[in-house]
C-alpha cells in the first residue's frame, strides 16, 4: 500500500517539476526567437532521463543476460499487456536503443527486426518471440506515428538530442555550418526507404537461416547477429553504449568480449561499423543540422504513417501555412535543421512532409503573424508572430 | 424619416428635387442667368412650397453639376456621375448604365442595382456631342429647337455631313442646304452626329443593360432614336429626364443626413 | 578617346554657373514652400495633432536640421552612403559607422530640367534626380561620398550611369527571379562586394560585433515602425498623411533617434486609441495606395487629394517602397555568425520586397499576398493604384491586381500622372467620384 502511494507520489512529483521546468523557460526566456528552442532542449534533456529511467531507478547491472530484458522496464510497464507477453520494453519510435541497459523505452527498428522471425531456433536469450509482439510493437508504432509524427524525432529522439548538442557546440564556437544541396537531400530522403526495405528483407532472410533446405549461414552464432542486421550500423548503439560504459552503467569488458569467427563482429553492442558509422555522423552533424535525420530510417517509417495517404489525414500534430501572409523572405528555409523547403515552397495549408522533425524553428522565427501555425487536432497551438515585439 | 434635398446646377438651369423618404414630393427650376446662387435659392424656396416643407425641416442638401461650388448654402457636394446613377436607378430599377447628355457635356456611368457608381466616362470636350450642338443646328437649319426632332423622324436616310467638327458641320449644313438636300435629312443627320459621338463614348465604357438616358436631350425623339439606332438596344427614359441630376443629388444628401446622425452621436 | 568625343560622352551638360544658383535657388524657395504647404495641410486637417509629430515636421524639411547635422558628421570624418533603391543593406552601412540617406528626388520642378537631356516618356523619377544633380539641389545627394545603386529597373540603370560623372557610383545587380538558388548565392556575393567597397571607404572593419550590434538597432527600428502601423489598423488614431510622413523620415534621419520619436508617437497614439480620440471619423472611407513610390514633398499631391476631398478619405495602408514596406521586414538571424547574419541579411533585402521589378514562376505573388493580407488586416474599402507614366512594370501589374481586387469585391482606381502640378484638378474630379462610390458602398 505504501509501496503504491510512494510511487504515485514520486510520478506526481516528477511530473510536476517537468511543468514547472517548461513554464519557467517560457517565462524567464525572453527573447521569442530562443523561447520555443530552449524548451525543446528542456523537454529533449527530460526525455531522455525518462527513456534511461531504469539507470537512475535501478537494478541493473547483474547477471550476464539479465540486464537487457529486465528490470526497470518491467517494474514501469510489466510484463504482460492484455494477459500476452509485452514486449521488451514501451515502443516508442525514436532511438531508444535495445541495447544499452536501464532503458525503459524500446527501438521499434530492433524490435521489428527481431520479431520478423519468431524463430530463434534453440537460442532462448530473448523470451520474446511470436507474432502478437510484432503486431503490438508494429501496431504501437502505427499509432504513435499517427498522433505524433516526427514530433518524435524532433523533441524526444536521444540521438537528436546528440545532435543537436553538436550544433549548440559549433554555435558556441561561431563555426560557419554547412549546407547540402536540394538534390543531395532528396537522395538522403529516398535512401531512408530502401534502408528499411533492406534491413526488413535481411532481417527475415537471415533469421530463418535456411531457404528450401539450404543454409544461409553456416554459424549459427554469427547469424543471431545478422538477424538484426540495421542495429549492427545504427550510430546510436555505439554512442549510448560507450556512454553508460563511460559512467559505469554498463560491463565494458563484456561489450568487447564477444569477438566470433572473421567478422570484427565485437559483441552485440559494438561493431567496427557501427563506430565508422557513428564517428562520420558525429562528424558530419557537428557541420551539418541534423545530418542523420535526413537518412533515418526510423524517420521515414514514422513518415511512412503520418505523412502519406490516409495517415496524412488522420495525423495529428501539422505545420500549416497561410498564403497570403507569407512574403517568401526565405528564413523559414534558411533556419530549418534537416533544410526542408517545402514550408517555403508550398503555398499554403498542410505544409508538413515526411523529411521534417517537428522542431518548429521555422515558426519560431516567421516574423509574420499568424502565417505558420502549429495544429493539434485541427487547433492551432503555436503561431508565428511579430518577435520583435516582446523583445528587451 | 428623412428630408433631403438636391441642387443640380447645370449650365443652363438650376434644378432642385426634395426627397421625403426616399420619394420625390417637390421639384423646381429656374435659369441660371448671372446669379447662379441666387437662382439656386429661389428655385430650392419653389421646390419647399411646392412639397409643403419648411426650411428647417430639411436636414441636408447635396449639390451637384458644373457650377456646383456655386451652391454655397449646400451642405455636401457629389459629382454628377454618382448623381445620374442614383437618379436611373430611382427611375428604373433595373438600370445598370445611365447615359446624361447635357448642354455642354456628355457622360455615362455604369452602376449597380443600389445606384453605386462603379465606373463612368465623361465627353467635355466635343461640342458635338452636346445638347448646344442641337441649338447650333436649329438655328443654321433656320428651323425651331423644339421642332428638330419630329422633322428629323420624317427623313428615311440621313445626308452625308462631314461631321468630324462641330465647325465643320456648320459650313455642311449650309451648303447641304444650298444644294436642296431636305431638311429633314439634314435634321437627322445632325442627329446621327450626335448619337455617333455618345454612342462611341458609351461603348468605351462598356454597355450594361439597362440603359436610361437623363439630362435635357432625352426629351428630343430625333436624338433618342439616332442614339437608339446607333447603340441598337431599347433606351429606358423617364417622365422628367432634366431632373435625374437633381433628385440623384437629392438621394445621396439622404444618405449623408444620416452620416452626419452617426457621426453626431 | 579623343577629348571632344570623351567629353561628350557625360550626360549632364555643362551649364553656367549663374544659371546653376538661380536655378538651385529658385527650386529649393518653391520647394521649402511645398513642404511648409504640406505641414500646414496637415495640421488643419487634424484637429489635436500630437506634439511627437513637430519632431517629424522638422525632420521632414530636406534642407535644415537634418542636413546641417551631415554636414557637421562629414566634417568629423563621417562617410557618408546613399542609396536609390530600398534594397541597400543598410545594417552594413550602420556598422561601417557611416551615414544611409535615400537619395530618390521627389521634386516636380527638378523634373523638367530632366527634360533636357531625356525625353518626356522616361520616368519622373529618374528625370528629377537627374535635374536636380544638374543644379545641386538635393542635399543628400550632394552630400553622399558614394551611392549604392540596385539596378531594379531600366530607369535606375541609366541612372547609375547619369550619375557616375559626378559621385562614385556602387552598382548592386539585384536578379529578376528571386527564387532560383543559383540567384540568392549571387546576390550574396553583391553583398559581400558592398561590403568590402563600404569597408573601404570608411577604413573599418565590418565584424560580427558591429554588425551584430547594427541588425539589433535596426530590429529596434522595424519594432517601432510595426508599432506605428499596428495603429493604423482599427480606428483611425493617425492620419495617412501623417504616417507616411513619418514612414519616409526613417529613410534619411538618424535610425536611433528616429525610432525613439516613432515609440514615443505611438505611446501618445496608443493612449488615444485607448480614449477614442480619433483623428478623423472612423466611417471615413479607407484607401490603400499601391503603386510607384509617393516621395516627399511633392507627391504629396495625390494623399492631399484623398485626405482633402469631399467626401474625405484616409489613406490606412500603402504597397510602396516609399512607405509600409520601408522597414516592415526584419532582419532574421539565426546564429550570429558572419556568415549567417550576411546570409540574413541578403534575404531580407532581397526576398521580403514586392517589388514588380521581380518575377517568378507564377508571377509576382508576394505582392499580391502582400495586397490582400493588408486589405484583410487594415478594413481597406478601396485601393488607388498609382502609376506616373513611364513606370512600366508597375503598369503592367495592374490588370492582374485589378483581376484579384474585382474578385475580393474591392474597387480600385487607376491614377496615373505625372511629374506635374497642372493635372489636379482634373484629378480632383476622379478621386472625389472614386471616393463617392466608396462612401456610397458603404451606407448601403
Amino acid at each position: 500500500m505504501l509501496e503504491i502511494i510512494a510511487e504515485s507520489l514520486l510520478v506526481i512529483i516528477t511530473l510536476a517539476l517537468i511543468i514547472a521546468g517548461s513554464l519557467a523557460i517560457v517565462i524567464w526566456v525572453r527573447n521569442n526567437t530562443r523561447k520555443l528552442s530552449t524548451l525543446r532542449l528542456f523537454v529533449q534533456i527530460v526525455a531522455v532521463v525518462l527513456i534511461f529511467l531504469g539507470l537512475i531507478i535501478g537494478p541493473f547491472g547483474q547477471e550476464k543476460w539479465e540486464y537487457l530484458g529486465t528490470a526497470p522496464k518491467d517494474i514501469a510497464i510489466g510484463k504482460e499487456i492484455f494477459g500476452r507477453p509485452y514486449p521488451d520494453g514501451l515502443t516508442v519510435p525514436t532511438f531508444s536503443c535495445y541495447y544499452a541497459s536501464g532503458r525503459t523505452a524500446t527501438c521499434v527498428v530492433w524490435q521489428l527486426q527481431s520479431y520478423l522471425f519468431p524463430d530463434f531456433g534453440t537460442s532462448s536469450v530473448y523470451a520474446t518471440t511470436g507474432v502478437e509482439r510484432l503486431a503490438i510493437a508494429a501496431g504501437l508504432l502505427i499509432v504513435m506515428s499517427i498522433i505524433f509524427g516526427r514530433f518524435l524525432c524532433g523533441w524526444i529522439c536521444p540521438f537528436g538530442l546528440y545532435m543537436d548538442l553538436l550544433t549548440r557546440l559549433r554555435k558556441a564556437l561561431k563555426i560557419k555550418h554547412w549546407t547540402l544541396s536540394d538534390r543531395t537531400n532528396e537522395a538522403l530522403r529516398q535512401a531512408r526507404y530502401l534502408i528499411i526495405a533492406a534491413f526488413l528483407i535481411l532481417s527475415v532472410i537471415l533469421g530463418m537461416r535456411a531457404i528450401a533446405g539450404v543454409e544461409l549461414i553456416s554459424e549459427t552464432e554469427l547469424g543471431r547477429y545478422l538477424e538484426i542486421p540495421f542495429c549492427q550500423v545504427c550510430p546510436a548503439k555505439p554512442l549510448f553504449v560507450l556512454v553508460e560504459g563511460a559512467l559505469g552503467f554498463m560491463d565494458v569488458d563484456y561489450m568487447m568480449s564477444q569477438t566470433i569467427g572473421d567478422f570484427a563482429l565485437t559483441g552485440w553492442y559494438l561493431t567496427s561499423i557501427n563506430i565508422i558509422v557513428l564517428s562520420v555522423v558525429t562528424g558530419g552533424s557537428f557541420m551539418i543540422r541534423r545530418l542523420w535525420c535526413r537518412i533515418c530510417p526510423l524517420g521515414g517509417l514514422i513518415a511512412i504513417f503520418s505523412r502519406f495517404g490516409p495517415f496524412k489525414k488522420i495525423s495529428l500534430i501539422k505545420l500549416t501555412k497561410v498564403e497570403e501572409k507569407c512574403t517568401k523572405c526565405g528564413i523559414c528555409k534558411r533556419v530549418c535543421p534537416p533544410q526542408v523547403t517545402e514550408v517555403y515552397d508550398e503555398k499554403g495549408g498542410d505544409v508538413t512532409v515526411s523529411s521534417c522533425i517537428l522542431c518548429f524553428r521555422c515558426v519560431e522565427m516567421c516574423p509574420y503573424e499568424d502565417c505558420l501555425k502549429v495544429e493539434v487536432a485541427g487547433k492551432p497551438i503555436y503561431k508565428s508572430k511579430n518577435w520583435l515585439k516582446e523583445e528587451e | 424619416m428623412v428630408v433631403s434635398a438636391g441642387v443640380d446646377m447645370g449650365t443652363q438651369r438650376v434644378k432642385v428635387a426634395i426627397i421625403k423618404d426616399k420619394q420625390v414630393v417637390g421639384k423646381a427650376q429656374e435659369f441660371v442667368g448671372f446669379e447662379p446662387t441666387k437662382a439656386a435659392e429661389k428655385a430650392l424656396e419653389e421646390a419647399l412650397k411646392s412639397a409643403n416643407i419648411s426650411r428647417e425641416e430639411l436636414e441636408h442638401i447635396t449639390a451637384t453639376g458644373a457650377g456646383v461650388d456655386m451652391a454655397t448654402f449646400a451642405d455636401s457636394k457629389v459629382s454628377m456621375m454618382g448623381a445620374d446613377a442614383k437618379a436611373g436607378v430611382y427611375f428604373f430599377k433595373s438600370a445598370r448604365t445611365v447615359i446624361d447628355v447635357g448642354a455642354e457635356d456628355a457622360r455615362a456611368v455604369k452602376c449597380d442595382e443600389y445606384g453605386i457608381m462603379q465606373d463612368f466616362i465623361v465627353n467635355a470636350r466635343c461640342a458635338a456631342g452636346a445638347g448646344t450642338f442641337i441649338e447650333a443646328m436649329a438655328r443654321a437649319l433656320e428651323v425651331e429647337l423644339e421642332d428638330m426632332g419630329p422633322l428629323s423622324l420624317k427623313a428615311e436616310r440621313a445626308s452625308p455631313i462631314n461631321a468630324s467638327c462641330v465647325i465643320f458641320a456648320e459650313s455642311d449644313v449650309v451648303s447641304l442646304i444650298h444644294r436642296e438636300e431636305p431638311k429633314s435629312e439634314i435634321a437627322r443627320a445632325i442627329f446621327d452626329a450626335m448619337a455617333e459621338r455618345v454612342a462611341s463614348m458609351v461603348k468605351r465604357l462598356g454597355v450594361n443593360p439597362d440603359i436610361v438616358l437623363v439630362g435635357g436631350v432625352a426629351k428630343d425623339e430625333g436624338f433618342v432614336a439616332s442614339l437608339k439606332r446607333r447603340l441598337g438596344i431599347e433606351l429606358l427614359i423617364p417622365e422628367e429626364p432634366i431632373y435625374a441630376g437633381a433628385i440623384g443629388a437629392a438621394l445621396v444628401a439622404a444618405k449623408k443626413a444620416k452620416r452626419a446622425r452617426r457621426r453626431a452621436q | 578617346m579623343a577629348s571632344e568625343i570623351e567629353k561628350g560622352t557625360k550626360y549632364i551638360p555643362e551649364m553656367s554657373k549663374s544659371e546653376i544658383d538661380d536655378l538651385n535657388k529658385s527650386m529649393k524657395t518653391s520647394s521649402l514652400k511645398v513642404i511648409e504647404d504640406n505641414i500646414e495641410k496637415m495640421k488643419k486637417a487634424w484637429k489635436n495633432r500630437p506634439k511627437a509629430m513637430e519632431y517629424f515636421d522638422e525632420i521632414s524639411n530636406l534642407f535644415g536640421k537634418r542636413q546641417e547635422e551631415i554636414k557637421q558628421q562629414k566634417a568629423a570624418g563621417k562617410k557618408v552612403i546613399g542609396y536609390s533603391c530600398i534594397f541597400a543593406p543598410i545594417e552594413m552601412i550602420i556598422a561601417a559607422e557611416a551615414i544611409p540617406v535615400r537619395v530618390g528626388s521627389g521634386w516636380y520642378d527638378s523634373a523638367k530640367l530632366g527634360d533636357r537631356i531625356m525625353p518626356v516618356e522616361v520616368c519622373p523619377v529618374i528625370r528629377s534626380t537627374v535635374g536636380a544633380q544638374m543644379v545641386n539641389l538635393s542635399p543628400f545627394l550632394e552630400l553622399s561620398d558614394a551611392i549604392v545603386m540596385p539596378l531594379t529597373c531600366d530607369g535606375r540603370t541609366k541612372l547609375s550611369e547619369m550619375l557616375a560623372d559626378h559621385k562614385p557610383i556602387w552598382r548592386m545587380n539585384p536578379p529578376r527571379v528571386k527564387d532560383d538558388p543559383h540567384t540568392l548565392s549571387m546576390w550574396k556575393q553583391e553583398i559581400m562586394v558592398i561590403k568590402e567597397k563600404i569597408e573601404k571607404l570608411t577604413g573599418n572593419k565590418i565584424d560580427r560585433k558591429n554588425l551584430k550590434a547594427a541588425i539589433e538597432k535596426m530590429q529596434q527600428a522595424t519594432k517601432a515602425f510595426r508599432r506605428l502601423q499596428d495603429l493604423r489598423k482599427g480606428n483611425p488614431v493617425i492620419n495617412g498623411r501623417d504616417a507616411m510622413l513619418v514612414n519616409q523620415t526613417a529613410l534619411w534621419d538618424d535610425i536611433e533617434r528616429w525610432t525613439q520619436k516613432a515609440n514615443e508617437l505611438c505611446d501618445e497614439l496608443e493612449k488615444r486609441l485607448e480614449q477614442k480620440q480619433y483623428s478623423t471619423y472612423p466611417d471615413t472611407p479607407r484607401v490603400m495606395l499601391t503603386g510607384t513610390p509617393m516621395i516627399w514633398p511633392d507627391s504629396w499631391k495625390v494623399p492631399n487629394l484623398i485626405e482633402e476631398s469631399d467626401p474625405q478619405g484616409i489613406v490606412v495602408v500603402d504597397e510602396q517602397c516609399s512607405g509600409d514596406r520601408i522597414l516592415y521586414d526584419p532582419v532574421g538571424v539565426d546564429e550570429w555568425t558572419m556568415s549567417d547574419m550576411i546570409d540574413a541579411i541578403g534575404e531580407r533585402y532581397l526576398m521580403a520586397c514586392t517589388c514588380p521589378c521581380f518575377t517568378s514562376e507564377h508571377g509576382n505573388e508576394d505582392r499580391i499576398n502582400w495586397i490582400i493580407d493588408r486589405i484583410k488586416e487594415y478594413k481597406v474599402d478601396g485601393v488607388i493604384y498609382y502609376v506616373v507614366r513611364g513606370c512600366i512594370l508597375y503598369a503592367m501589374e495592374y490588370q492582374r491586381i485589378k483581376n484579384v481586387l474585382d474578385a475580393m469585391n474591392i474597387p480600385v482606381y487607376y491614377l496615373d500622372t505625372e511629374y506635374t502640378r497642372e493635372d489636379v484638378g482634373q484629378m480632383k474630379t476622379r478621386v472625389e467620384a472614386f471616393l463617392e462610390m466608396l462612401e456610397a458602398r458603404m451606407d448601403i
